[in-house]
């Protein structure tokens, strides 16, 4: 036999299928007529007795097609093809079921796609580095208070130097993080500098894209710049001769060096315009030794363990400890990995969003599940007649798979645009407080995995149904089916299940999404130590090169002043880090006087913090004094250095005695306190810090300070930018009043991620809830189709319509509260979980319990109503006589 | 339908078609008759089988059809044996002779008496 032939003749009855079979049915209709003739003409039976037989003795039209069809050699490729052509029938003749399966898996594809790979975008992809695995960051500690510290610049010349696990350390000096101001005198513009050390570029395997970084001779202030891609484009119109330019930075000129590309960015500030040379020149007096200011990352050599890295570092913290002595005996220094240390914060976030999207995953599967499972009971009959007529139970299983998998492909189509409108609107609803989300893509991986969990519950679901009715006797089903069965029970039951399995999974979501509400109530009513409302608050920088610290000093007082001259001003005032918005200068401080003075290592608080203040900050925010005073104008430069400490600096430095009069010791030196104020929180959290305040008219000369200004009103803060500016001019017009901005949204900022949080969740739970909502309808539905005729019998026995009603949403309801009660135990043993996101109250609250409870039963009624409605219009005379 | 008799059977029901249409050209059902009139009437064509055996044949170049107007005006598949067909027959004669007479010698041999 020639293969060709074959091949030929194979492909011959592909392309001319249509014309094949037309021929195929024309002879053996001739077979039947001519055998039908001679069984007559010999036996004299009837025509239509011969025909009948004629058939059998063929063993079946349709049998014998199909073994023609199997001699063909082209079944695979014709089935196929008239299996897509079926499915594609099948489900345009029931639109709904079609309409509400892709919805599902369109949602539940796209949706937990977009919101997975924002999450992974913000959290999980922080660091967009070369080898980021090897990138750590190093921290100092105390053996006395072991919580990672700030470095000291003296240590980091050490560890660059005798730590050969590391291939590069880099030093960044955030604390001395600042704005300046470019452009000309008329039009000024703020941007953001970093001073980081010259191993910055090796650390990060980020070379400038043109010139070159900042080298190890010019790290003592330097001036010289790196250029972000953004402020290269702005300042210089993207030339590239702009290496070796001079740019003018708050009135200093600095030499530009290098420009990075446009992807970079810092890993752990946000925003920085350009890379200034920092300084290292205290890194040579011992002295600084002790003094902790500095961020340190380091990249480990490749092959090298953060753990082998570390015992190394150790061995050197040991000699160094001897070699500085003194207070620096007691420094240590760990390593951890960068991107944990950069995620760690978002991690709860992270692993709640997760949990939400797998939640929601399985609840599309679920529905999956139950219509495909309702719709193979419906067409169990279908399935039987063709399996009586000869068909094939693996062709008739072969045809669901395929139905099965043009639903999960049409679903996954629209999950991939669902997803795209999801980014858009994540992108629009984070607005901005989320960084990176604007470089939001697809995550493959999970769309993978979202579309692959979503075909495999369509497939498996939507075989199981055909595999039952071919297992069946026909005969059994078609007899079954002429009487109008409730379906078996079996059956009803797993979809029961389904559905309440599906009603726990929406109500562990709800519950999640109603804890992080309450939360996000309580902290909106969180006691801060401050009264935020009413107060306008914009960042000022005063140029170096203009003003020197006793012009500085004297500036913000005749600011504060003035502005507090204006009607509609309280009170006006300046500060180095405004409440609640983070950790700042957090400097070793201990008392001199005082019961503690000779045990301070014993006192248990966290290392104070540090704040610069002028004018009439507690005034203006609403700081109240608990003791002695705040600063006045007596308290500047020529008087002794004097500090007003927080509550609980008071209270544990000073126990028993009374702390105004007492001394204290920061890096600074000794200070006489004259005040004790209430404690206010570092964060939106309201978690109380510490805090050491200094005059700005006594601390000028540290630094050139930018003091935000905070300005206490009597109506809309808003409403007084414009006064603000006005007097801000008429001390210098060239002075910028940047980001005005009222002082509770600069605090909502901090809330960002758990708004943002918040909000996903909240999407989460709606379509867990609308999926739950529409599997009970299905279900309600599908049963009261199958009950119609008993439902006609009732009535027809005087049943009630309300009866009929009650009946069937108290099904629903008790479906719903097997489900609410399987949720509860759920919510019970994630509790642990849940208490990490939740804030001031219980992840057990009862009244969110209780709330989300009823909110779930209110939901269930819902969905119970439209089929039991549909009961009650059931016309007794047309069910029964419908049989 | 896959166990070895019915293979064999497959077989000898191919090459018996063959020989037929070696005769002369003819439709599907008059094949079935005609073998059975030559096997006076001792082999019945199993129709189920025989549809799907031409298809078969057809694809491996043994056999052509085109449509015909038999005897009584019908229109009806008419086979005919190609040259391939012709070389096949005289391949599945000689085959199925060789067996034949194979089968014959071992079922002629005289059983010798068990020795008592």
């Amino acid at each position: 036999m020639s293969l060709i032939t074959d091949l030929v003749e194979r492909l011959r009855t592909l392309v001319f299928r249509r014309q094949e079979e037309r021929e195929l049915e024309e002879e053996l209709r001739f077979h039947v007529t001519m055998e039908a003739e001679q069984l007559q003409h010999q036996s004299g039976v009837s025509a239509t007795e011969a025909h009948r037989r004629s058939v059998m003795a063929l063993g079946g039209i349709e049998q014998t097609k199909e073994d023609v069809r199997d001699a063909r050699g082209t079944r695979l490729f014709e089935d196929t093809g008239s299996d897509i052509k079926r499915a594609l029938r099948s489900l345009r003749k029931s639109p709904g079921f079609a309409t509400v399966a892709i919805l599902t898996l369109a949602i539940g594809i796209g949706a937990t796609t977009a919101v997975y790979s924002a999450v992974d975008a913000v959290l999980l992809r922080p660091l967009p580095y070369q080898q980021p695995e090897q990138l750590v960051r190093l921290y100092q500690y105390f053996v006395s208070a072991p919580a990672n510290n700030y470095v000291s610049p003296v240590h980091v010349l050490d560890y660059r130097t005798a730590l050969p696990s590391l291939e590069a350390v880099a030093a960044i000096d955030n604390y001395h993080a600042a704005s300046g101001d470019i452009g000309g005198s008329d039009h000024p513009e703020r941007i953001r500098l970093l001073p980081v050390s010259s191993d910055y570029w090796n650390v990060l395997r980020a070379p400038p894209m043109l010139g070159h970084g900042i080298s190890r001779d010019e790290e003592n202030r330097a001036a010289v710049v790196v250029l972000s891609y953004g402020l290269w484009k702005k300042e210089f119109q993207g030339r590239a001769d702009a290496i070796g330019q001079p740019l003018l930075i708050s009135g200093r000129s600095y030499s530009v060096i290098g420009v990075m590309p446009e992807a970079f960015a810092d890993p752990m500030v946000k925003g920085v315009d350009a890379w200034v040379a920092m300084d290292m020149t205290p890194a040579r007096d011992i002295s600084n030794a002790n003094n902790h200011y500095v961020d340190v990352i380091a990249r480990m050599r490749a092959g090298t363990t953060i753990k082998s890295a570390q015992a190394e570092l150790d061995k050197l913290s040991l000699q160094l400890a001897t070699k500085y002595g003194g207070g620096a005996s007691d420094i240590r220094a760990r390593l951890e990995p960068l991107k944990q240390d950069i995620v760690a914060p978002a991690s709860h976030a992270l692993s709640l969003m997760l949990g939400a999207v797998i939640m929601v995953l399985l609840l599309v599967c679920v529905n999956i599940a139950n219509l495909l499972l309702v719709r193979g009971s419906e067409r169990a009959r279908e399935f039987a007649l063709r399996t009586a007529l000869g068909a094939q139970r693996a062709r008739l299983v072969r045809q669901l798979l395929v139905e099965s998998l043009t639903l999960a492909i049409a679903g996954a189509l629209g999950g991939l645009l669902i997803a795209r409108l999801t980014m858009i609107a994540l992108v629009r609803m984070a607005n901005g407080a989320i960084p990176r989300l604007t470089t939001l893509a697809l995550e493959p991986r999970l769309l993978l995995f979202a579309i692959g969990v979503a075909s495999l519950s369509a497939i498996v679901f939507g075989l199981a149904p055909a595999l039952r009715a071919t297992r069946v006797q026909p005969s059994d089903v078609l007899r079954a089916a002429a009487r109008s069965s409730t379906g078996s029970r079996a059956q009803g039951r797993v979809r029961e299940g389904l559905v309440m399995s599906q009603v726990a999974l929406a109500f562990v979501l709800l519950i999640g999404a109603t804890l992080l509400i309450a939360s996000f109530q309580q902290l909106q009513h969180v006691d801060l130590g401050v009264r935020p409302a009413k107060v306008l608050t914009f960042e000022l920088q005063l140029p170096s090169a203009r003003y020197d610290s006793v012009a500085r000093a004297s500036f913000y007082e005749t600011f504060a002043q003035k502005l507090m001259a204006t009607p509609g001003v309280v009170a006006a005032g300046g500060i180095s880090r405004l409440p609640a918005t983070g950790e700042y200068n957090v400097w070793g401080t201990r008392p001199t006087t005082g019961p503690k003075a000779s045990t301070f290592r014993d006192i248990q608080l966290p290392t104070p913090q540090q704040r610069v203040v002028s004018g009439e900050y507690f005034r203006a925010v609403g700081i109240r004094v608990l003791e002695g005073r705040t600063f006045n104008s007596g308290d500047d430069r020529s008087a002794p250095a004097r500090a007003v400490i927080s509550q609980q600096i008071a209270e544990k430095y000073f126990p028993g005695v009374d702390a105004v009069g007492q001394r204290i010791a920061t890096a600074d030196g000794e200070h006489e306190i004259i005040g004790v104020v209430n404690d206010v929180a570092v964060n939106a959290e309201g978690t109380l810090a510490p805090i050491l305040y200094h005059a700005h008219t006594q601390f000028a000369g540290d630094r050139n300070w930018e003091l935000s200004q905070v300005i206490a009103t009597t109506g809309n803060p808003d409403a007084m930018i414009p006064a603000a500016r006005r007097v801000l001019a008429s001390l210098d017009p060239q002075l910028v009043m940047y980001k005005p901005t009222p002082l509770a949204d600069v605090i909502g900022f901090g809330v960002a991620t758990r708004v943002f949080t918040l909000r996903v969740l909240t999407a989460f739970a709606a379509i867990a809830l609308l999926l739950a909502a529409l599997g009970l309808y299905g279900v309600l539905s599908y049963t009261v189709k199958l009950r119609t005729r008993e439902f006609g019998i009732r009535m027809a026995l005087g049943a009630n319509r309300n009866t009929i009603r009650n009946m069937v949403i108290k099904r629903g309801l008790l479906v719903a509260s097997v489900g609410i009660a399987i949720g509860l135990l759920a919510a019970f043993g994630l509790s642990r979980v849940m208490a990490s996101m939740v804030f001031g109250i219980s992840a057990l609250d009862p009244r969110v319990l209780a709330g989300a409870t009823i909110f779930m039963a209110f939901i269930a009624v819902g969905a119970a109503y439209f089929p039991a409605y549909r009961a009650t219009t059931v016309d007794p005379r047309q069910a029964l006589a419908g049989e | 339908m896959s166990d070895d008799r019915s293979e064999l059977l497959q077989g000898t029901l191919e090459m018996l078609v063959l020989k037929t249409l070696a005769l002369e050209p003819m439709h599907g059902w008059g094949l079935s008759q005609r073998i059975q009139q030559m096997s006076r009437e001792v082999i019945l064509v199993s129709q189920g089988t025989l549809y799907p055996a031409l298809q078969r044949m057809k694809r491996r170049g043994w056999i052509k059809s085109s449509w015909d107007i038999t005897e009584n005006n019908r229109r009806a598949r008419y086979y005919e044996l190609t040259a391939a067909g012709q070389k096949q027959l005289t391949v599945e004669q000689a085959s199925w002779e060789r067996a034949f007479n194979a089968v014959n010698w071992i079922m002629n041999t005289q059983i010798a008496p068990a020795e008592s």
